[in-house]
């Protein structure tokens, strides 16, 4: 009995996954029969707003993420800044059914005039979509998938995240991005995504564990990795699990998938 | 740069080197408007292309291509009847001009003096350039004149951030270096002296940035220091860091 629940429980899974597949690749091909630029509007995470310009915010605690030209993060405070829950908006820009672009959005929509396609989608399916983006795609539009990926009111894509940072066949910029994304991820999990330097203290530590980092790869990860796990202050902790990130060591993704409680 | 470079020439501090310097700018004060030039030897070492590449020549990097060893020339600009622009070259030739006052060629101390002196009263490339036609100058050594300049609160910042730079490219001793961080009152300049202080690679200068990146009254002069610690790959600047992060 026990082993037909398990065959029962496999294969609902292989038909859940399938049918979100399927989903995704309609989504795809419906992206890729659109030349020019497609947005594909979808729910985001309940805890995430944004300006609907680039400006995201409170995807990891207090984090906010700008995604114009360039993906930058930092830190703000959002009660002073128009922000406002949902939807994602991923704008696609795609030739001769290619895509080579995907930027992140959320809040509200812009008249945009080069969008001719506009594409009303399930958290589900865009999180299908863009997770074979991250998966299958060979180009940084993968590591461009990983934002609004993250975004989607959906399953964390982690594990996901960890097959890519640990397949030595991706790109570097990919496995990289992969691994920077793990490493926020861990850092909200643990609960320290807002540890900043408040103190001169924390702030000394944080600089710490950059000069640790700097130091040649097989005496800094070993270090980070310490650090990552066991650091007793937050802020050097999460400054610890960051640059661990940056170093695109594949070690760091073992520490992440470990702090992530998955393996 | 203070490795390779010898200091053979005393630099002498007497009324008549005053004297002779204060020559070169009652000559260069005759000229009301237009641009003067003068050139002089430069220190051994000291490379340029004439056309405002400066480098200098050490045990590392003597090979890659070759020095033109000097003269370093100078041209400054008048503007009725006050210095407003140095530019330095080290090598190459003066253009044909006839409307330059050629001063001609020298003397190496009385250059650097006057230089060190237009240097206090300039400010920007003019001074940076003064400064360096200073120290490039085969004047001996310029380090006291330097330290002055580093403590002279009357001086612009950023020209007391250069003269501290050569300060420590010089080949004072790390403990005078030192000494002279007791003597910098704004940020600024103790967040520039973390660096020139990593430059030396030496016990001395690894310790005073522990010391920097322990007690200095500011957080951001003390993250420099642990920042340059962290350049060093002393054995000592890892165990500071691990200190640091223990509870």
């Amino acid at each position: 009995m026990r082993q037909f629940v398990i065959a029962a429980g496999v294969i609902a899974g292989v038909v859940a996954t399938n049918a979100a597949s399927l989903q995704g690749q309609t989504l795809s091909q419906r992206i890729a029969r659109s030349d020019g630029v497609v947005q594909v509007i979808y729910p985001s995470k309940s805890s995430v707003c944004g300006d609907g310009k680039g400006m995201i915010g409170h995807l990891f605690g207090q984090s906010m993420y700008f995604s114009g030209d360039n993906t930058i993060q930092g830190r703000s405070n959002w009660s002073s800044r128009f922000c406002e829950p949902g939807p994602a908006r991923a704008v696609v820009s795609v030739a001769s059914g290619e895509i080579t672009r995907i930027r992140a959005y959320v809040g509200p929509r812009t008249p945009d005039e080069r969008a001719v396609t506009t594409i009303d989608a399930s958290a589900a399916e865009a999180s299908a979509w863009l997770s074979e983006v991250v998966a299958r795609n060979e180009s940084r539009v993968a590591s461009d998938a990983m934002l609004p990926l993250l975004l989607a009111d959906a399953p964390e894509p982690w594990s996901l995240f960890l097959r890519v940072a640990r397949d030595s066949s991706r790109s570097r910029g990919v496995r990289h991005a992969a691994l920077d994304w793990l490493g926020r991820g861990v850092s909200a999990r643990l609960g320290i995504a807002d540890a900043g330097d408040d103190t001169p203290d924390d702030e000394m530590r944080s600089q710490a564990v950059f000069a640790l980092s700097q130091r040649p790869r097989g005496e800094s990860v070993p270090d980070l990795i310490e650090l990552a796990r066991s650091a007793k202050h937050p802020s050097a902790r999460r400054a610890a699990i960051f640059w661990l990130g940056q170093t695109g060591d594949s070690r760091a993704a073992d520490v992440f998938a470990d702090l992530l409680g998955l393996r | 740069m203070r490795h390779a470079l010898l200091f053979a020439v005393p630099f002498a501090l007497g009324s008549a080197g005053a004297l002779t310097a204060q020559s070169i700018a009652d000559r260069v004060n005759t000229v009301r408007d237009g641009t003067v030039r003068m050139s002089f030897p430069s220190r051994p070492g000291v490379c340029g292309d004439g056309m405002g590449s400066v480098w200098t020549r050490n045990a590392r990097d003597e090979s890659w291509r070759a020095c033109v060893a000097g003269p370093i020339r100078v041209v400054i600009g008048r503007d009725n009847g006050t210095t407003v622009s140095v530019r330095t070259r080290v090598g190459g030739e003066w253009s044909a001009s006839g409307s330059e006052t050629d001063l001609g060629r020298v003397s190496p101390e009385d250059a650097a003096r006057y230089f060190l002196r237009l240097a206090r009263e300039l400010s920007g490339r003019n001074s940076n350039d003064a400064m360096s036609a200073a120290v490039f100058a085969d004047a001996g050594d310029i380090s006291p004149e330097l330290a002055r300049l580093v403590r002279d609160r009357d001086a612009g910042v950023e020209t007391r951030k250069q003269a501290l730079f050569w300060f420590g490219q010089l080949d004072a001793p790390t403990k005078e270096l030192v000494r002279l961080y007791d003597t910098l009152d704004a940020r600024s300049l103790r967040e520039h002296f973390t660096f020139v202080v990593s430059q030396r690679h030496d016990n001395e200068a690894i310790d005073k940035l522990i010391d920097l990146a322990r007690t200095d009254r500011d957080t951001e002069v003390r993250k420099q220091a642990m920042f340059w610690l962290g350049q060093t790959k002393d054995p000592r600047a890892i165990k500071f860091f691990h200190d640091v992060l223990v509870p």
